[in-house]
């Protein structure tokens, strides 16, 4: 494509009728401009051309070369020439038609946090059942190392317990764990430390809550081990321990962990098939194993208890309940931790309504939101207002059909202002959740 | 040289008030500017020719982080001086 070229004999014609002035005046101004440029350039000086560019002598070094018909060896002597550097004035406004594109980085990994949370979640289930699995088998090794008589009379003793325990679950919902968790404060004071700073961290992912449940997982039949080889454990002292003001707040919290655990069994117990039939397996294992090894009846009596201990866990407590008891945690940390509240961060919080639009726009090919932000907002990172007030026109701020009537929604200069990066930092978040949400739509 | 050199020079060699020139300057400027948007070639006889150029999309790879970038074509203005202004350029003695 060749391009139309303009003489000057046009600028001058151009410019004359702008200005108003005559074409010879015109002319001649133009005449002196290109001579002021070259003489100012001869004497070595840079021309700085308002809003239009930087007009530089450039040296060229000399250089060798071969005269292609002959072979002959030729030098080219070092020369100057005449460099243009456009003005960022004059660079926006010709680069305009593509002033929306950004370089794109290619090897970074897309953003599927919440996908591989998920799929994480269900597969934890599988893992804390196999654990569970070898605790229960190493806790009956154990058992058979012992000599009979104190296995006989530990086994009596745990029966106890677990008696008691199993009427409380029947009172209450959780105690069980909630003692049981009491009982790795005399073993492990360490453990609950960090499981309760975890809590105090509060993070509302379901990983962070399956690993809790993990670790005390874990824990639980080693305390049962440990109960069964001293043997001699009174109960009586881990009640003191609840009724001291001190434990009683380390209770609350130990309460609020065991509707954690028991939540999360039970939700991968309902929701997950496979983890089901795996723990009814492991349970029809146990129960295998321990009718193989044991020939009292008392000791297959502990293993249904054993077994009933980790039923508990399927008891249908509402999965809302833990999935709400972080996030609300998690709010009033955040909100702590947001202190220097100001009038630009409420501004930012509240919802944004648009009623009064100061102009439209129909969509055409090539058009973009981010241009049409661009030429009314100054940036085109506000592009997400628009698309927020156009939300019900426009299912996917990717790709607009053609044709799309939009309304540009009159904002807050406070909001759009191109100078205050925290502005330009709100709206690329609000861009990250809705180009976000728009992939998630794709997907599914 | 900046601007207000350039406007000062210029209004002594015209005999006319720096204001008039100041005016003609922005005037050509932005026709410049405007037929440039349009995809022209401007051609000043004895200058030099102005044209738009699109450099296209391209791959660039960061040399120490390995991280590949594609850039994004776009469109930039491009100045060629004419064969009479380089044959004045050519005498000129090397100096720095």
């Amino acid at each position: 494509m060749i391009k139309e070229k303009i003489s000057s004999q046009e600028i001058i014609d151009l410019v004359a009728s702008k200005a108003s002035v005559s074409k010879r005046a015109a002319e001649e101004f133009l005449k002196v401009m290109i001579a002021s440029i070259e003489e100012a350039l001869m004497a070595g000086e840079v021309v700085k051309i308002k809003s239009f560019g930087t007009f530089k002598l450039l040296w060229n070094e000399p250089r060798k070369s071969v005269n292609i018909q002959t072979g002959e060896e030729i030098k080219i002597n070092g020369y100057y020439k005449v460099g243009f550097v456009p003005d960022v004035v004059m660079k926006g406004k010709i680069n305009e038609p593509f002033a929306h594109l950004e370089p794109v980085e290619l090897d970074v990994e897309i953003k599927t946090t919440e996908l591989i949370d998920e799929v994480e979640s269900v597969s934890d289930p599988l893992r804390i059942f196999n654990e569970q699995a070898s605790e229960i088998k190493n806790l009956i090794s154990e058992i058979q190392a012992l000599s009979p008589t104190a296995k006989n009379s530990a086994i009596k003793k745990t029966n106890e317990k677990e008696t008691n325990t199993e009427e409380e679950v029947k009172i209450k919902k959780l105690p069980i764990d909630a003692k049981l968790i009491e009982l790795n404060i005399e073993d492990d004071s360490k453990l609950i430390e960090e499981s309760q700073s975890a809590k105090i961290r509060t993070i509302p992912s379901s990983l962070q809550s399956t690993t809790e449940h993990i670790i005390e997982n874990k824990e639980v039949p080693k305390i049962e081990i440990d109960s069964l080889s001293v043997s001699e454990l009174p109960t009586t002292p881990y009640l003191d321990n609840i009724q001291t003001p001190k434990k009683r707040k380390l209770w609350v919290w130990i309460v609020v962990i065991g509707v954690l655990i028991i939540g999360t069994g039970t939700g991968s117990c309902i929701f997950y098939p496979p983890a089901r039939e795996f723990s009814k397996v492991t349970i029809a294992n146990c129960q295998y194993t321990a009718s193989k090894i044991a020939e009292n009846l008392s000791f297959s009596e502990l293993i249904n208890t054993v077994s009933k201990w980790f039923s508990p866990a399927q008891k249908p407590v509402p999965k809302a309940e833990t999935i709400i008891i972080p996030k609300v945690l998690n709010d009033i940390d955040s909100i702590t931790a947001k202190q220097p509240v100001d009038s630009l961060q409420i501004l930012f919080e509240t919802p944004r309504v648009y009623k009064d639009f100061i102009a439209s726009e129909r969509i055409t090919p090539g058009n973009r939101l981010t241009i049409i932000s661009k030429r009314y907002y100054g940036s085109k990172d506000f592009w997400v207002y628009i698309y927020e007030a156009n939300k019900e026109r426009i299912s996917n701020p990717d790709n607009i059909a053609i044709g799309t009537f939009i309304r540009i929604p009159k904002l807050d200069q406070r909001l759009i202002d191109v100078s205050n990066p925290r502005c330009l930092e709100k709206a690329k978040e609000l861009h990250d959740i809705y180009i976000g949400s728009a992939e998630k739509q794709s997907t599914f | 040289m900046n601007n207000k050199e350039l406007i000062a020079s210029m209004a002594l060699k015209m005999n006319a008030p720096k204001s008039v020139v100041a005016v003609l300057l922005e005037t050509t400027v932005a026709t410049c500017t405007e037929l440039l948007i349009d995809d022209k070639t401007i051609g000043f006889q004895s200058f030099g020719n102005f044209e738009v150029r699109k450099k296209d999309e391209r791959l660039s790879v960061h040399p120490s982080t390995q991280i590949r970038t594609l850039i994004p074509p776009k469109l930039v203005v491009n100045f060629k001086q004419s064969n009479i202004l380089k044959d004045k350029l050519k005498d000129l003695p090397h100096h720095d």
